[in-house]
């Protein structure tokens, strides 16, 4: 009898704290780490080189077409402009002249912010803000972020969510209706 | 301290609710919510770089410039081209969907050829190639052994044809049958040469006499382009447009008259003015005035006019007037439905424009001069033009003419789009060897004992040369925008190659080269072509014409009165005769024309009443090789005694989209041969109704 007095006096409230404290654990910590894959973009691209070394910029590969709509990345076409022949010396220009232009093969990239194929994007309607508000801030940068696809839903970490458009949305006083964004 | 029952569950219970304040639980439904949305089998978006490319697409009517907007190399929508003098930037309704056509259940995925039980079985190229080269050196150098027939009038994939065909000994290269052919056959009647052209972009006064400009005549999408420059909504206006023809169509609903005239009564009604414009004094200096002026003052009197076509007096000497004070009128005559008009028309209206002054006139008529061809032992295109495929198959028909051995048949679908249409099926059926060149699975195709199938417009190189109806002479090209779907192969390489086996040279090894050779001699810059710009030349054939009065005097009959005359007509998004309903426009099909599988055909209250049916009504239409089911629709935008019935139903190939769905009403229309010409025609078809 005193025994179990004991063993209940022990045991009290602890088993159930260190229950939580290893949710938490796992749930702030561990969980994050294993729902993402981390993938690694198809070439080491470097748009410091371009942006600094030559001036260009986001506009200059990253275009609108007359009507408005965005031509997303580059193809082979437009790289070439530059990129027909080999301009430096690194073992990425080396790669992609190589493995891709050469072989008339597009490069695979991996796109941090591709939405639902339901969901209507227009960037000249959001011309006004700055790629970075969206995008990771790349162009002063050597190396690409690294890509995390979740494991579940198949995207990117960085795509943004449903709240986060009608967050902007609502701040700056654009409708939030269905159709605004899903046609 | 061991781990008892309670520990474990306290462990357990701890764990659960810290669970609740870490994102575990909602992230995870969430992504699962995501992720539930995006079955493997659901179709997805290609992603990629959005390209622009301009090409020329040929499934309307006439040749339309489009650029093609492409993600990733995939064509998905298309735009019209307004750096193009051709179609002015317009998209007409069956090429809006041209991106979406590349796709279409009915296209043919490659080479063919006919076995037992009607059954179809793929085959190489080169197979293909060696079967029709031994079909074609069987019949080489025998006149009446080979024929062709092209559906496009414009491209220089015609030339190439009718140059082949002379190369074989064949003389029976033709066009499938459009307004071009009597216009061409009214030129050289009336002793002009080149190509009648109108110049709508400076006249301020349109006289359409059955033309349907705004769905079938010409060139038809630059003609909407050119009424909506020329009448600006919410400016003065810059024209005038008047439409005489048997029903409120598109051209007369635009227009700021409608005088209702009875289909195959053009040449009567543009007589009928000339008679009010000579009684004004007007003339022309041609030899054959006198003889003119003769004709219609003693025939075409304004009470005989009126009692042939119930046009009145009035109503005619107000026209006339109206065309006299105008300061550049403009006459065009043609078929209500493109095609099967006489070559009386065209005179009859010609000669109103010559009594105006108009010919060669800015604003007015012109004679535009061909292109140079490319290919030097081709056919003259004005003469290519006057060939009467028709004529020829109703003469195949009847056995007045033995078939040929060996048919090809290129971007053309005569099975379904022949006038009587029955009738030229069993003549076509009599061909031992009938070759499909066609990009789809359609009713020719169908028949086909070997098909070789051209790739869709926008995966080849093609070209276009002054549409009929345009008022200066042009030429587009395009190179292709798109990798081939699937297994086709150009037609005119296929002809070059099978050619070259043949021992018949034709100058070029390319599709590629032989356009390129066209630009060149047309004095055009090939890249320029290429990149969507058109090139236009002001060249225009000089001499007078004249008025073929004896031709007029042999030709036009009046009407006996007490028949119901048939009034054909074609609306742009239920195809054309060599496309069938594009599946993005199954939806704007009006359902007075098509509900379920049935018919409308459209008749006014009057004539409901005379022939004692109702909205609603199913009925049975009868011509001379065949007979249509349909149901009525009552509308009184039709003239007494005319039924009104849409072309491009009633198909029995292609897809679930176009098959069965009503009725082919080329099949009641009745083939005749127009005296003083002796060409085939068949706007003057009288059904009898059941």
């Amino acid at each position: 009898m005193e025994e179990k007095r004991a063993s209940k006096q022990c045991g009290g409230v602890l088993p159930f704290f260190i229950g939580v404290l290893a949710s938490l654990v796992i749930g702030w910590w561990v969980f994050p780490q294993v729902i993402y894959s981390q993938k690694t973009q198809p070439i080491d691209f470097s748009h410091k080189v371009h942006v600094d070394g030559e001036g260009m910029d986001c506009e200059s590969c990253h275009t609108f077409m007359e009507d408005g709509s965005f031509a997303g990345l580059p193809s082979n076409e437009k790289c070439a402009e530059c990129h027909e022949d080999l301009l430096g010396e690194s073992k990425a220009e080396e790669t992609y002249v190589n493995e891709y232009l050469a072989k008339d093969v597009e490069v695979p990239w991996l796109v941090y912010q591709y939405q639902p194929d339901n969901v209507y994007f227009s960037h000249m309607a959001h011309k006004g803000f700055e790629c970075t508000d969206c995008h990771p801030d790349v162009g002063n940068s050597d190396t690409l972020p690294t890509y995390y696809e979740n494991r579940i839903s198949g995207y990117s970490k960085q795509t943004m969510k449903m709240w986060q458009c009608e967050r902007c949305h609502a701040e700056v006083g654009t409708s939030n209706a269905c159709y605004v964004c899903h046609k | 301290m061991g781990i008892d029952r309670r520990t474990f569950i306290q462990l357990v219970t701890g764990g659960v609710v810290g669970s609740l304040f870490t994102p575990v639980i909602w992230k995870s439904l969430d992504d699962a919510a995501i992720w539930s949305q995006n079955w493997p089998w659901i179709p997805r978006l290609k992603y990629g770089q959005i390209t622009e490319q301009a090409t020329l697409s040929k499934f309307g009517p006439s040749p339309c410039s489009l650029t093609v907007k492409s993600v990733g190399g995939s064509p998905y929508v298309v735009k019209g081209n307004v750096e193009n003098e051709m179609s002015k930037g317009g998209v007409d309704a069956i090429s809006a969907g041209g991106a979406q056509l590349l796709y279409s259940p009915s296209r043919v995925n490659g080479p063919m050829k006919k076995v037992a039980d009607g059954k179809y079985e793929s085959i190489s190229w080169e197979e293909a190639e060696k079967m029709l080269s031994e079909k074609l050196s069987a019949v080489k150098g025998q006149a009446g052994k080979l024929a062709i027939v092209s559906g496009d009038a414009t491209g220089t994939s015609s030339e190439v044809l009718s140059a082949f065909a002379a190369g074989m000994g064949s003389s029976d290269c033709y066009l499938m049958p459009g307004d071009e052919q009597a216009a061409a056959v009214a030129l050289d009647n009336m002793g002009g040469s080149g190509q009648i052209g109108y110049d709508l972009d400076n006249s301020d006064f349109v006289l359409f006499i059955g033309a349907d400009a705004m769905n079938s005549w010409g060139s038809v999408v630059r003609n909407q382009r050119v009424y909506s420059e020329m009448r600006p909504t919410g400016e003065d206006l810059k024209s005038v447009y008047v439409y005489a023809g048997p029903f409120l169509n598109s051209t007369a609903s635009s227009s700021d008259k409608w005088i209702p005239v009875a289909p195959g009564t053009g040449a009567i009604f543009s007589l009928g003015l000339a008679y009010h414009m000579l009684n004004s004094g007007s003339s022309a200096s041609a030899s054959d005035f006198a003889d003119f002026k003769t004709l219609v003052m003693s025939r075409f009197t304004p009470d005989k006019v009126e009692k042939a076509i119930g046009v009145a007096p009035g109503v005619m000497a107000g026209l006339a007037k109206q065309l006299m004070s105008a300061s550049a009128p403009l006459v065009i005559s043609g078929s209500e439905f493109g095609q099967g008009a006489g070559a009386v028309d065209i005179i009859a209206a010609t000669a109103l424009n010559m009594l105006l002054g108009r010919v060669g006139e800015k604003g007015g008529m012109k004679l535009l001069a061909d292109l140079p061809l490319a290919v030097d032992s081709a056919v003259s295109r004005t003469e290519l033009s006057s060939r009467d495929f028709a004529g020829y198959l109703a003469a195949v028909a009847s056995d007045k003419v033995k078939a040929p051995e060996v048919l090809l048949a290129y971007e053309a679908n005569p099975v379904y789009a022949m006038p009587q249409a029955d009738t030229m099926a069993a003549a076509i059926a009599k061909v031992p060897f009938l070759v499909s060149f066609s990009t789809w699975m359609d009713e020719t195709a169908s028949k086909a004992d070997l098909i070789m199938p051209n790739p869709h417009s926008f995966e080849r190189f093609d070209d276009a040369q002054t549409p009929y109806g345009v008022g200066v002479a042009m030429l587009s090209a395009c190179a292709p925008v798109t990798e081939p779907i699937y297994n086709g192969k150009s037609t005119i390489d296929v002809v070059l190659g099978v050619a070259s086996g043949l021992g018949i040279d034709l100058g070029y090894e390319s599709a590629e080269a032989v356009l390129q050779a066209k630009a060149e001699k047309a004095g055009a810059d090939w890249d320029s072509l290429v990149g969507g710009a058109a090139f236009v030349s002001d060249s225009t054939e000089s001499g007078s014409l004249k008025f073929a009065a004896s031709v007029l005097s042999k030709a036009v009959a009046m009407p006996k009165g007490g028949e119901i005359a048939l009034a054909p007509y074609a609306k742009l998004n239920v195809g054309s005769s060599t496309v069938a309903i594009p599946p993005l426009n199954c939806v704007t099909i009006s359902k007075f024309e098509l509900q379920g599988k049935d018919l409308f055909v459209q008749i006014n209250g009057v004539t409901a009443k005379k022939l004692n049916v109702s909205e609603g009504s199913k009925v049975k239409l009868t011509g001379t090789g065949g007979e249509c089911v349909a149901r009525v629709h009552i509308n009184e935008g039709v003239m007494n005694d005319v039924i009104a019935a849409p072309l491009g139903f009633g198909h029995t190939a292609w897809d679930v989209f176009s098959r069965g769905k009503g009725d082919n009403i080329s099949k009641i229309l009745t083939v005749g041969t127009e005296p003083g010409t002796g060409m085939a025609v068949w706007t003057s078809s009288f059904v009898s109704i059941a």
